[in-house]
């Protein structure tokens, strides 16, 4: 391959905002996205819209290189995550968790679901009591389950269910804060 | 995120943080959720002659969720039940200030005092256990 540095760079297209995340790369929309062809398309692109190749052309250009390039970054911050990932196409299935719309929104967990989430702020009290090791033993046990859940979402989404993917998400969401508040009880512990 | 002294007063000191045990008869326990953020919400009443007597809450979220479900138990004391189901998230958003993006946590309050209210008048007509 030849630098490309000397020769100017090849004009930019139209910025489209309605392209999703997976067609900005120019991938195709899978769960298990192979992570070497997500870094190569990443890095392709975002060195063809890079705004420092276009110091020298005018403002509008300069413009629209960064609207690239900005766009570029998000969808490979999204697409490299496996959650966010599969949040994402969840999303693109026409479920969207950061809603509470009854309709498209993120499922309402259970009942049982939210009592247990209320019971185990009961068991994080009582690791605080006992201490710094009692809470990083439930941190592991529950970076275990997250993992476990972004499995089951992942496996979902591959038989295209996409409502048991958003429920599987949403567990994940409840658990990610229950994590925040085992990570405060150690920062304070310590 | 800026908030309201009003958010952060209730933030620093919670009113009626605590529990009833959910199993007596004149209490009535509401548990909800908030998918989005993870957010959840226990909250509880003590009626005696169909007026909330008491009441407390636990809250793990974000200050806006806590100080939604923190004024609701301040405001429902004293209150006739049905008076406490008709409590709006518009009148807990307007009176803590919520800006937009928070106003999930005043709906999730209303949600939980509306459940809560639900779980009592259940165990009153005697067809479930909370």
């Amino acid at each position: 391959m030849t630098s490309s540095e000397a020769s100017p760079p090849a004009p930019l297209e139209r910025f489209d905002p309605s392209r999703n995340h997976f067609e900005r790369l120019g991938l195709a929309p899978a769960v298990a996205l192979d992570r070497e062809a997500l870094e190569s398309a990443y890095l392709e692109r975002s060195r063809r819209v890079h705004p420092d190749r276009f110091v020298t052309a005018d403002a509008a250009t300069q413009r629209l290189a960064m609207e690239h390039a900005a766009a570029v970054n998000e969808a490979y911050q999204v697409l490299r995550s496996p959650l966010r990932r599969a949040e994402y196409l969840v999303k693109l299935g026409g479920i969207d968790l950061d809603s509470s719309d009854a309709g498209t929104g993120a499922p309402k967990p259970t009942q049982a679901f939210l009592i247990e989430m209320i019971e185990r702020r009961e068991g994080l009290e009582a690791a605080t009591e006992a201490g710094l090791e009692a809470l990083e033993d439930l941190a592991d046990e529950l970076a275990d389950e997250r993992e476990a859940i972004v499995d089951a979402a992942v496996k979902a989404l591959e038989s295209g269910e996409v409502a048991k993917a958003a429920e599987a998400l949403v567990h994940a969401r409840y658990l990610a804060r229950l994590a925040d508040e085992i990570e405060n009880a150690k920062e304070s512990a310590a | 995120m800026a908030y309201s002294d009003k958010v952060v007063d209730h933030y620093e000191n919670p009113r009626n943080v605590g529990s009833f045990d959910k199993k007596d008869t004149d209490v009535g326990t509401g548990i909800v959720g908030a998918p989005a953020c993870g957010d959840v919400m226990k909250l509880q009443i003590k009626v005696e002659d169909g007026v909330i007597k008491d009441a407390k809450f636990k809250t793990y979220g974000c200050g806006s969720a806590i100080a939604s479900s923190s004024l609701v138990t301040e405001w429902v004391k004293g209150m006739r039940v049905e008076d406490a189901a008709e409590i709006k998230n518009s009148q807990i958003a307007k009176e803590l200030s919520l800006p937009p993006v928070k106003i999930h946590c005043s709906v999730l309050a209303e949600d939980a005092i509306k459940a809560a209210i639900a779980d009592y008048q259940a165990k009153l007509a005697g067809k479930s256990e909370g």
